[in-house]
């Protein structure tokens, strides 16, 4: 399975139940990276991913997604379903946003960086696509 | 030749009926407010615990519906008699923020304002004249109804990551942003404690942004004092870590074990784990009973 996530310099990921940031081009960017796979998300991520056909809402997502799809993640710590994830790609903001809810880094310590680029966003100056596999 | 004159005699005869305060609210950019702003004390506020800034009424900020508006929009209170800030309110959007990099604010001296280094502090200085609205938001320079003495900390830990969110939400969307940011004084300090900051965001009824916290004007290392902004470096002494009991209503601090904790009602209890000289500086005085 393959888990997305957009974080801060801090590894924040949300603050009172709202994400920190948004960008269209990561949203063009993940679209093009799935293709036609699926996309498992939150319920409470659906807003952000109405014109992607590719989402599907679930409570229990990261738990019921086939291990061949793809997850977007924001609101919990992948961590405790890290041994189901094959390949993390991580959207970096960089930038310092506050948060409460924070991305765990260490289960994913093992992970090799298979590839690592940087592009403008929308309203942000840089931001860094990482993607770590297992 | 004719209009000219009339437009002259026009506008004399609203300097005469208006006085000429506006003069002066025009050059810093200020507008009528929509709405009393809440009444916030130092009294009211959690001691500093460590984390640059503290959740406020359940992370909701207190805008009236009146002031609810998606036009931009910005107000800075005028100073007060000892020349410290009040509050600075803006409907934040896109056509607020600036187009240009930020020009010089060295000439504005803030209340409390003292040029003071410290070799730990990232970039040595102690205080940063902290913008209130910050200049990516609006685009103020040398406002001095915007901006305050604040300690490096204040600036980048506690306010800048709220302006960001706040800033890159309205690069965006387009959406405008409630955002109202209030200096809390104790008494006659000429620093203040911290700013409450407030944001909302209009068009989705706060689904994008929506907080309300209190950032400490604190830096770590230092003690600093609040009524003239004098500061020195925190020692072995003044450095110690002990667990207290405040009393928020009093503004005591206690033992854990002093006999007048559990005459403290539950509203106002609370454990505080830090330096004696940090409760100090926020205006909490010891128990005489247990002398902590």
């Amino acid at each position: 399975m393959t888990v997305i996530v957009c974080v801060d310099n801090r590894n924040g990921m949300m603050f009172n139940h709202r994400r920190q940031s948004r960008d269209r081009a990561v949203l063009d960017d993940i679209s093009k990276t799935l293709g036609s796979a699926r996309l498992w998300i939150a319920p409470c991520s659906a807003a952000l991913f109405k014109e992607m056909p590719q989402a599907a809402p679930h409570d229990d997502f990261l738990r019921y997604a086939p291990e061949t799809d793809f997850c977007f993640v924001e609101d919990r710590d992948p961590a405790a379903c890290a041994d189901r994830i094959d390949r993390l790609i991580l959207y970096h903001w960089n930038r310092d946003y506050p948060a409460d809810v924070f991305f765990d880094p260490a289960p994913f310590a093992a992970f090799r960086e298979a590839e690592r680029t940087e592009f403008p966003g929308t309203s942000h100056e840089k931001i860094t696509k990482e993607v770590l596999v297992r | 030749m004719k209009k000219r004159f009339l437009a002259f005699g026009l506008a004399a005869v609203f300097l005469f009926l208006t006085g000429c305060n506006w003069l002066s609210d025009l050059q810093f950019g200020v507008q009528t407010p929509l709405a009393a702003p809440p009444v916030y004390t130092a009294e009211e506020l959690p001691a500093y615990a460590g984390n640059p800034f503290v959740a406020l009424y359940e992370n909701q900020p207190r805008f009236e519906e009146e002031e609810k508006t998606d036009r931009s929009y910005e107000y800075y209170s005028p100073l007060d008699a000892l020349g410290r800030c009040g509050y600075a309110f803006a409907c934040v959007g896109q056509d607020l923020m600036p187009t240009e990099k930020r020009g010089s604010i060295g000439q504005v001296k803030p209340s409390g304002w003292q040029t003071t280094k410290y070799d730990h502090v990232d970039g040595k200085y102690l205080y940063n004249r902290c913008h209130l609205i910050g200049y990516q938001l609006s685009g103020e320079n040398a406002n001095e109804r915007n901006l305050i003495t604040g300690t490096r900390y204040l600036n980048v830990q506690g306010m800048l990551p709220f302006e960001n969110m706040v800033a890159d939400y309205v690069k965006e969307t387009g959406n405008h942003v409630l955002y109202r940011v209030t200096p809390i004084f104790r008494e006659e300090d000429l620093v203040a404690q911290g700013v409450i900051m407030e944001a909302w965001s209009v068009e989705d009824e706060g689904d994008g942004v929506c907080f309300c916290v209190f950032c400490y004007n604190v830096q770590p290392g230092v003690v600093i004092d609040y009524a003239t902004g004098e500061s020195r470096p925190e020692t072995a002494e003044n450095s110690t870590v002990a667990t207290y009991v405040l009393n928020a209503g009093s503004r005591k601090f206690h033992a854990p074990d002093c006999e007048s904790v559990t005459e403290i009602s539950e509203k106002n209890r609370r454990t505080y784990q830090g330096t004696r000289e940090a409760l100090i500086a926020q205006g909490y005085s010891p128990c005489s009973r247990c002398n902590p």
